[in-house]
């Protein structure tokens, strides 16, 4: 498979992670082999992606401030600022 | 005008069939492309050979985006509707913002997602549904293990499996919890599809030339983050893709009122006219929301829901035949539920295990899904028990010795809201005069 | 008949009004039997907030009933075990503009007994930093608190069973066996059951199960919906309303009425209610009272506004047309107690209902006037 160039970059959890346009912020990470999105609420267990379109919301992080955004959902744009 | 909320096969077709008679259609999906949940694919830039279902999902891609009587809603989210006066009111949330879309007639498209089935260390990253996999791969060229075991029920895991492997992925195994010698009792499914028949043959081939093995009737005990158990024996892996079936996405259809009915294998979905018309005149559905028959089924369903044509119907008898021939033959009996540990986790927003909605029901007196989730929170998070509702309500059910009836499937199956919009949208649009 | 189907008495509801009386009855020495045509907690209790409020009532029958029953609520809380997300957690009335009123309604409440603390602009931001600018006064009410009113109906009603009581779901009361205008019993889905007392707490139903045993009360139904936000770390601290709730509560118009009360629960999410409609048993979704109660809570806490709407769901609040509770013995039928119409407030007056209403059963003096509660205005007779 020919990949285009990584063109994009944000940070997550303050690592600068490269995206290609059009990915997901998910994808992008798991692409990065981070495999943990997130700590769970009530007994810290980690979380990844699930479901991968939008219905579990178990890949859930913080994006530019806003808290529960579905990663599986929301393309990368550059700059952007997601945490756990 | 007409509105169709989705933009699969099924919503694809509709708007398309709609046009063709020379009607105003508006085309919502969420997501930011066409082609909904099977008809991904890359951007042309990554230059990918383009799989044997392209060339008609490439028509209607064409069709659509060159239309002038087509307007594309994408990133766009229907968080309510009504039907007020012989009028549709959509409310859809688009890059974050509130509007209105009022049609006349509504086409719901919304699709299915993959049913998955609870087993201790399903909660693991690393277990994953095969629609996760599949569209990690197909939507953005990411491989998100490197040796993977599928598992589940039904020839969806198939094209997944294979997908997989011939993406360079390692495929350990396939677990097939039923076995498809029963279409010999459903041979009319087939002989009625052969091109179904022709898949088969196909898949059946490439999982060979692939190197898959395929194991019937079994199914997984439990995922660690190394590995699965079979049999009592550990397979290694770094991925599993589970999938058992679909569940359909009706919030809408309840919401507006619509019929809904429980298909033989409990699966709950919309009950349709001959021409996909609703219980709600003016309100039509087509595809996975009317059960689950794949792809081509869905195509026809929503160009006759598109067109009100006749032409059609006898190929969607052939296809339905099929359709229900899958249901026979990979049925999904309560035996999943034996893998369940006290500490399994059920709901997996809340993290609720089996034994709190064993104590819900044993010592707090839960008769129900609805009372086991008002106990122990079970489908009360995020995703308001799109994962965990119709597993709930079998637990709760088994545990009592009982049946679910059709009226509490249907419950599981209904949520007020099919999208969350935040309350800064919400309330901005009391000064939008809808 | 055998004696398993005779009980001292028997309680017709399942919610948290039933549940808190049957345990007040067993306490007391009787047996009882507790019969619901659903689950436990499958009614209003089932559909509503969890708030054990003070704050909102005037100086009156009402309001003495609450105080007790708050107080009852932290005993029933160490007798069951905390079970149930009990909490003082404390309200804050905020006024937007012209603070009389609430100064005014605070005061009188302090004479009552109430706790109430006028609060200035600077404490007021002490106790909700994330409240929007321009609000310079308001009360503190720290007595205000908050349960899981599910898990409470259904934690009482174990401790009932484990002090030999029996609860029985899925049974639905169709009739009742009356002998020269006295109850003996009733007929249910499954089977008759015997008691010289029967206590109707069904609640927005309790009209018709006086219908059932010839007699009659008017309580009918109120709507409201709750709005659930995504679960989040805490921005609220306490019950935060606007000073007109109160207004809207004591207010008999039809139409609809919006009132927000923000509210952080133990589990992460917000809850944002609540609006008051009289439009029947009609279910509908609203949205324009969605939308309503969203703008007044983003415009009281600007930080919501990114917050995600999961869910909304509502309820039918039984009232009464003087909105107040009918807790008493009816006046036709002789046995047949009352405990319904607790409207808006049925959780918080819960337990000290369920006390009244016990001390009226077995004849012991009352730690209030039960009068203004009595069916009786209702069925002509005197109180
Ligand atoms: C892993 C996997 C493998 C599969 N393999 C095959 C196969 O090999 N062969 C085959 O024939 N079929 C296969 N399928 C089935 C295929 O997905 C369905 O047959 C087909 O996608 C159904 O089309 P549809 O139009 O009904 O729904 P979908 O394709 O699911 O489209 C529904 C669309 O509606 C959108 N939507 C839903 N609710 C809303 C809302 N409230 N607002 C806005 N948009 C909304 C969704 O985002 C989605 O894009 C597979 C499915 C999966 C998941
Ligand atoms: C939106 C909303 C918000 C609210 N917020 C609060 C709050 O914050 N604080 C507060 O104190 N209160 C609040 N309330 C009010 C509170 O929920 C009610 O006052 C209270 O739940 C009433 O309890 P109940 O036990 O009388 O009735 P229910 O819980 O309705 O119980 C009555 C039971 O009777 C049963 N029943 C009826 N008919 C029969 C029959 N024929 N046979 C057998 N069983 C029968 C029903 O199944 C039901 O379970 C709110 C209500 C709503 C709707």
């Amino acid at each position: 498979m020919k990949r285009p160039e990584k063109s994009l970059a944000f940070t997550f959890n303050g690592v600068r992670i490269e995206a290609i346009e059009g990915q997901t912020i998910a994808a992008a990470l798991l692409a990065s082999e981070i495999n943990v999105l997130r700590k769970t609420r009530l007994k810290n267990e980690p979380r990844s992606i699930f479901c991968g379109i939008g219905i579990c919301w178990d890949c859930v992080v913080t994006v530019n401030g806003v808290t529960n955004q579905r990663s599986c959902l929301i393309e990368v744009v550059e700059g952007m600022v997601v945490s756990s | 005008m007409i509105a169709i909320v989705g933009a699969g096969p099924a919503g694809l077709s509709a708007a398309v069939a709609a046009a063709k008679l020379g009607q105003q259609v508006i085309l919502i999906d969420s997501s930011p492309r066409l082609g909904g949940q099977y008809w991904r694919h890359l951007p042309s830039n990554w230059g990918v050979g383009r799989p044997p279902y392209f060339a008609k999902a490439q028509e209607l891609f064409d069709e659509v985006l060159s239309n002038p009587l087509i307007t594309r809603f994408s990133n766009a989210h229907v968080w309510q509707a009504e039907k007020k006066a012989e009028q549709f009111n959509l409310y859809v949330v688009r890059n974050g913002v509130e509007e209105i879309v009022k049609a006349e007639k509504v086409i719901l498209a919304t699709g299915a997602y993959d049913r998955a089935l609870p087993f201790p260390g399903w909660d693991l990253p690393g277990v994953m549904t095969a629609g996760a996999a599949q569209s990690m791969l197909k939507s953005h060229g990411v491989l998100v293990g490197k040796k993977f075991v599928i598992a589940g029920t039904g020839p969806f895991l198939l094209p997944v499996a294979t997908g997989l492997a011939a993406a360079g992925a390692e495929v350990v195994g396939l677990y097939e919890a039923n076995n498809p010698l029963r279409w010999i009792l459903n041979l009319h499914g087939l002989i009625l599809n052969p091109s179904k028949i022709r898949e088969g043959i196909y898949f059946l081939k490439k999982l060979r030339s692939l190197g898959i093995k395929v194991h019937y009737g079994k199914e997984i005990q439990s995922a660690v983050s190394d590995g699965v158990l079979v049999d009592g024996k550990k397979i290694e892996c770094d991925t599993v893709a589970i999938g058992s079936g679909f569940v359909p996405e009706l919030s809408l259809a309840g919401i507006l009122g619509a019929k809904l009915k429980v298909g033989a294998d409990g699966t709950v979905v919309v009950d349709v006219d001959q021409n996909q018309q609703t219980s709600i005149p003016g309100l039509y559905a087509a595809g996975e929301s009317t059960g689950i028959g794949g792809s081509s089924l869905a195509v026809l369903e929503g160009e006759i829901a598109g067109s009100t044509r006749k032409g059609k119907r006898l190929a969607r008898w052939r296809a339905q035949v099929f359709a229900t021939g899958l249901q026979r033959v990979y049925p999904v009996s309560n035996k999943w539920q034996s893998a369940l540990t006290p500490q399994t986790i059920l709901c997996r927003c809340e993290e609720v295990s089996l034994a709190d909605i064993h104590g819900a029901i044993d010592e707090l007196g839960a008769q129900d899904g609805r009372s086991a989730k008002l106990f122990t929170r079970a489908g009360m998070g995020l995703c308001q028990g799109r994962v965990c509702g119709r597993n709930v309500s079998e637990i709760v059910a088994c545990h009592l010795s009982r049946d679910l009836t059709a009226e509490e499937r249907i419950n599981t199956a209904q949520r007020p809201l099919a999208a969350p919009i935040s309350l800064g949208e919400l309330g901005d649009g009391l000064e939008k005069n809808f | 008949m055998t004696s398993q189907n005779n009980f001292d008495a028997i309680v017709i509801g399942a919610g948290i009004v039933g549940a808190t009386t049957s345990l007040a009855l067993t306490k007391a020495g009787l047996r009882v039997l507790v019969l619901d045509r659903g689950p436990v907690a499958g009614g209003t209790t089932g559909a509503g907030e969890g708030n054990i409020l003070v704050s909102d009532k005037e100086p009156g029958p009402e309001l003495e009933l609450a105080l007790m029953s708050r107080d009852l609520w932290f005993e029933l809380g160490d007798d069951v075990g905390d079970s149930f997300e009990l909490e003082a957690k404390g309200g804050v009335v905020v006024s937007r503009g012209d603070d009389t009123a609430l100064r005014d309604f605070a005061k009188r409440q302090q004479s009552a007994g109430v706790n109430a603390q006028l609060v200035d602009g600077n404490e007021l931001r002490k106790l909700e930093p994330h409240l929007a600018p321009g609000m310079n006064s308001g009360a503190f009410y720290p007595q205000d608190s908050q349960c899981q009113p599910m898990l409470a109906a259904a934690q009482i009603l174990k401790r009932v069973r484990e002090r030999g009581g029996i609860v029985k779901t899925g049974t639905m009361v169709t009739k009742f066996v009356i002998v020269s205008n006295r109850v003996k019993g009733v007929e249910t889905s499954e089977g008759i059951f015997n008691a010289p007392t029967i206590v109707n707490a069904a609640g927005t139903w309790a009209g018709e199960i006086s219908k059932l045993a010839g007699s009659f009360l008017p309580i009918a139904p109120r709507k409201g919906f709750i709005l659930v936000t995504a679960p989040m770390p805490q921005i609220i601290n306490h019950k935060v309303y606007d000073s007109d709730y109160v207004a809207n509560v004591a207010s008999g118009e039809a139409d609809l009425q919006t009132s927000t009360v923000v509210e952080g629960t133990r589990s992460g999410t917000i809850l944002i209610g609540a609006s008051r409609e009289r439009v029947g048993f009609d279910g509908s979704m609203n949205i324009d009272v969605l939308r309503r109660l969203a703008a007044q809570a983003t415009s009281l806490f600007p930080i919501l506004r990114d917050v995600q709407l999961l869910r909304a769901y509502r309820g039918f609040r039984p009232y009464a047309p003087d909105h107040l509770p009918v807790i008493g013995e009816d006046s036709l039928i002789a046995g047949l107690w009352h405990s319904a119409g607790h409207e808006g407030a049925g959780i918080g007056l819960a337990p000290g209902s369920a006390r009244l209403l016990t001390e009226q059963i077995t004849g012991r003096s009352s730690f209030m006037d039960a009068s203004p509660f009595s069916p009786r205005r209702f069925q002509g007779g005197s109180a």
